[in-house]
C-alpha cells in the first residue's frame, strides 16, 4: 500500500490539473460554439435550419465527422467541418451537448 | 448615492460622464475597459462576445443609432418581401442580459495616447482598449456631382435606413415601362454579391407589378462575384428584363446629373426613372480620421487579434479593415469580432488562447424562392487572411435545392440576428 500523505498529494495535483484542464477545454468549446451561434440558436429556438441543441454529444460529434468526410449532405457543414481537427471536434460536440433547450 | 439606471447612464454627459466610468467598483477592484466604437454588426457582436466571456471587463458600446437597420434582407424589402420593421434591432438585450453600457452617441475622435476616446456631446471616455467598427464611408469625388443633396434624388441604399425607404417608394412609384439604373462600384466594396442580388429581386417586383419595366446595371468592372449563377438566373426567371454594362463598353460612370436623373459615362449619357447609385468605398470616416486607416482608405490589422497595424491598442472589424481575402460581408465581421473578442479577453484576464476559426456563409437571392449558397473559411497565413476552403452552389443545381436555401436564409436571419443583438 502506498503512503496515504503521496497518494494524497499525488490526488490533489491530479484534481489540480484535471480542473484547470475542464475549464480551458469549456472555454475551447464555448469560442467554437461561437461560430455555430451564427447561424443555429443555442436556445434551440429558431426554424429553417436544423436545430443542434437536444442531440447528445454523439449525435453531434458523428455528424460533423460525417461532414467533414463527405462534400454531398450540405457544402456549408463541410467547409465548417474540414476547419477543426478532431479534438476540437469533440471539443465543440461536449459543450453544445450540454447548452439546454429552452425555445422562446 | 444615486444608483443609475442604464438609460440615465446613457444620457450622462461631459465630466460628470468620466467620473461615473472611472468610479472604483464597489469592492474596489478595478475592471478592465474596454470600449467599442460601432454597434453595426462587427461592434455588437465584438462587445457581446467581450461581455458574456470576460466578467472582468466592463464593455462600453457606442452608437448613435437606437435601433440598427440590416442591410442583408434590405433587398427582400426593397422587393416588397419582408416589411421594414423586420429589418430593425434594438440594444436593450445587450444592455440588459449582458451588462453593456451601451451610449447612443456618435464618436467624435479618438485619442491613443490619452487612452481617450471623445463623444458628440462633449463628454470623453477612457478605454484599455478600444474596438473601432464604423463600416464604410463613400469616397470622395469619385462620382462627380453625387452629393448629400443628390443621394436625395438618387438614393444608395448601401447603409440601410432611410435610404433604403426612399429607394423602395422611388420603385413603388415609378410607371411601368420605366428604367431601372443601378450604378454598381469598383472593388472593394461592402457585400461584393449584393448589387446583383438587388437587381434580381427588384427584377422580380417589376415582374409581378410592372412588367414593362427594365433594369441597367452600369458596372465600374468587367465582372462580378458569382457571375455564372445570376446570368443564369437572368435568363431563367427574368429574360429580356435586366441588361449589364461592364466597364469596358462604357469607361464606368464618372458623373451624375441628378435635375435629370443622368448617369454619364465615356460611352454616353444614360437617363433613368429611378436611379441607385452605389460609389466607391472606404473605411468609415473615423478610421480616417484617427489615422487608422492606410493610403488604400483601409484598415491594415493583425490578422489573428485584430488589432491596427498603425495604433497599437485599438481593434478594428468588419467591412473598415483589409481582409485579405475576407470579403465585406456581415458574417465575416461576425466571425473576426469573435476572434477579436476572445483576444482582447486573453489579453486582459490571461484566459486560455485558441486557434481562431473564421467563415464567411452567404445565402444570396436570386428570385423570392430561388436562393444560392457559399462557405469560405480562413486562416491566417505570413499576416494576410487567406481563404483556406471554398464551395459555391452550382448552376445546374434543382429548383428544390434553390428552394431549401432560400428557406434556410430566412432561418439564418433570425439565429443571425439573435447572435448579434439577442
Ligand atoms: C444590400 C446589401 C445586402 C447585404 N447582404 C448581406 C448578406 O446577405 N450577408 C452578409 O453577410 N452581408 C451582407 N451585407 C453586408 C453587411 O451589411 C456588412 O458587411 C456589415 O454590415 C458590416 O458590418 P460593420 O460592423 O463593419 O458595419 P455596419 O454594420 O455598417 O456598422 C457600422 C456602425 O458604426 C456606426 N458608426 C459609424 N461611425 C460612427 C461613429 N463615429 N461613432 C459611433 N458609431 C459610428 C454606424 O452607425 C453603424 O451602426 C449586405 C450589404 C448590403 C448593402
Amino acid at each position: 500500500m502506498r503512503p496515504v500523505a503521496r497518494s494524497a498529494i499525488a490526488t490533489g495535483l491530479v484534481l489540480l490539473v484535471s480542473q484547470s484542464g475542464v475549464a480551458a477545454e469549456t472555454d475551447q468549446g464555448a469560442q467554437l460554439a461561437a461560430t455555430c451561434a451564427s447561424c443555429h440558436r443555442l436556445d434551440g429556438g429558431g426554424t429553417g435550419i436544423p436545430s443542434i441543441i437536444g442531440l447528445g454529444e454523439e449525435r453531434l460529434t458523428n455528424a460533423l465527422l460525417a461532414y467533414r468526410a463527405s462534400e454531398s449532405s450540405n457544402h456549408i457543414m463541410h467547409v465548417i467541418a474540414l476547419s477543426l481537427s478532431d479534438e476540437e471536434i469533440a471539443s465543440v460536440a461536449r459543450y453544445v451537448a450540454k447548452q439546454g433547450s429552452n425555445p422562446r | 448615492m444615486k444608483s443609475w439606471t442604464r438609460r440615465e447612464f446613457g444620457r450622462l454627459t461631459g465630466a460628470a460622464l468620466l467620473t461615473a466610468l472611472n468610479q472604483p467598483k464597489a469592492r474596489g477592484q478595478a475592471k478592465a475597459r474596454v470600449v467599442v466604437v460601432g454597434g453595426g454588426i462587427g461592434g455588437a457582436t465584438v462587445a457581446k462576445y467581450l461581455a458574456s466571456s470576460a466578467t472582468a471587463v466592463d464593455v462600453t458600446l457606442v452608437e448613435p443609432r437606437q435601433s440598427y437597420t440590416t442591410c442583408f434582407f434590405s433587398n427582400l424589402y426593397l422587393a416588397g418581401r419582408r416589411p421594414f420593421e423586420s429589418l430593425g434591432h434594438g440594444y436593450e438585450a445587450l444592455a440588459r442580459q449582458y451588462g453593456i453600457t451601451v451610449i447612443h452617441e456618435s464618436a467624435a475622435a479618438i485619442h491613443p495616447a490619452a487612452k481617450t476616446v471623445a463623444l458628440n456631446n462633449g463628454s470623453k471616455l477612457s478605454y484599455d482598449r478600444l474596438v473601432v467598427a464604423p463600416g464604410i464611408a463613400f469616397r470622395d469625388r469619385a462620382l462627380e456631382g453625387y452629393d448629400d443633396a443628390a443621394m436625395e434624388i438618387m438614393p444608395h441604399a448601401w447603409n440601410a435606413g432611410q435610404q433604403t425607404r426612399l429607394l423602395r417608394q422611388q420603385l413603388e412609384s415609378m410607371e411601368d415601362g420605366g428604367l431601372f439604373v443601378l450604378v454598381a462600384p469598383p472593388n472593394p466594396f461592402r457585400c461584393p454579391p449584393a448589387p446583383y442580388e438587388r437587381a434580381s429581386l427588384v427584377a422580380s417586383y417589376f415582374q409581378r407589378r410592372k412588367p414593362k419595366a427594365k433594369i441597367l446595371i452600369l458596372d465600374a468592372k468587367d465582372s462580378f462575384n458569382a457571375q455564372d449563377l445570376f446570368q443564369d438566373a437572368w435568363n431563367r426567371h427574368y429574360p429580356g428584363m435586366i441588361e449589364w454594362l461592364p466597364a469596358q463598353f462604357t469607361g464606368g460612370v464618372t458623373a451624375i446629373d441628378a435635375k435629370t436623373r443622368s448617369m454619364i459615362t465615356a460611352g454616353g449619357t444614360f437617363k433613368a426613372a429611378v436611379a441607385n447609385v452605389i460609389p466607391a468605398q472606404m473605411a468609415g470616416r473615423l478610421a480616417q480620421q484617427a489615422g487608422l486607416a492606410n493610403r488604400s482608405g483601409w484598415c491594415p490589422v493583425d490578422p489573428v487579434t485584430f488589432e491596427s497595424a498603425l495604433q497599437p491598442g485599438v481593434h478594428l472589424v468588419g467591412d473598415a479593415i483589409i481582409g485579405g481575402d475576407m470579403p465585406k460581408s456581415a458574417f465575416c465581421a461576425n466571425s473576426q469580432a469573435k476572434a477579436c473578442a476572445f483576444a482582447i479577453a486573453a489579453d486582459l484576464t490571461g484566459s486560455a488562447r485558441f486557434p481562431a476559426h473564421l467563415f464567411n456563409t452567404c445565402y444570396t437571392y436570386l428570385a423570392p424562392d430561388d436562393a444560392f449558397s457559399n462557405a469560405i473559411s480562413f486562416k491566417p497565413v505570413d499576416g494576410k487572411l487567406k481563404s483556406v476552403i471554398s464551395f459555391v452552389s452550382k448552376v445546374e443545381e434543382s429548383s428544390e435545392v434553390r428552394r431549401q436555401a432560400a428557406r434556410a436564409a430566412e432561418g439564418w436571419y433570425d439565429a443571425f440576428t439573435h447572435d448579434v443583438f439577442g
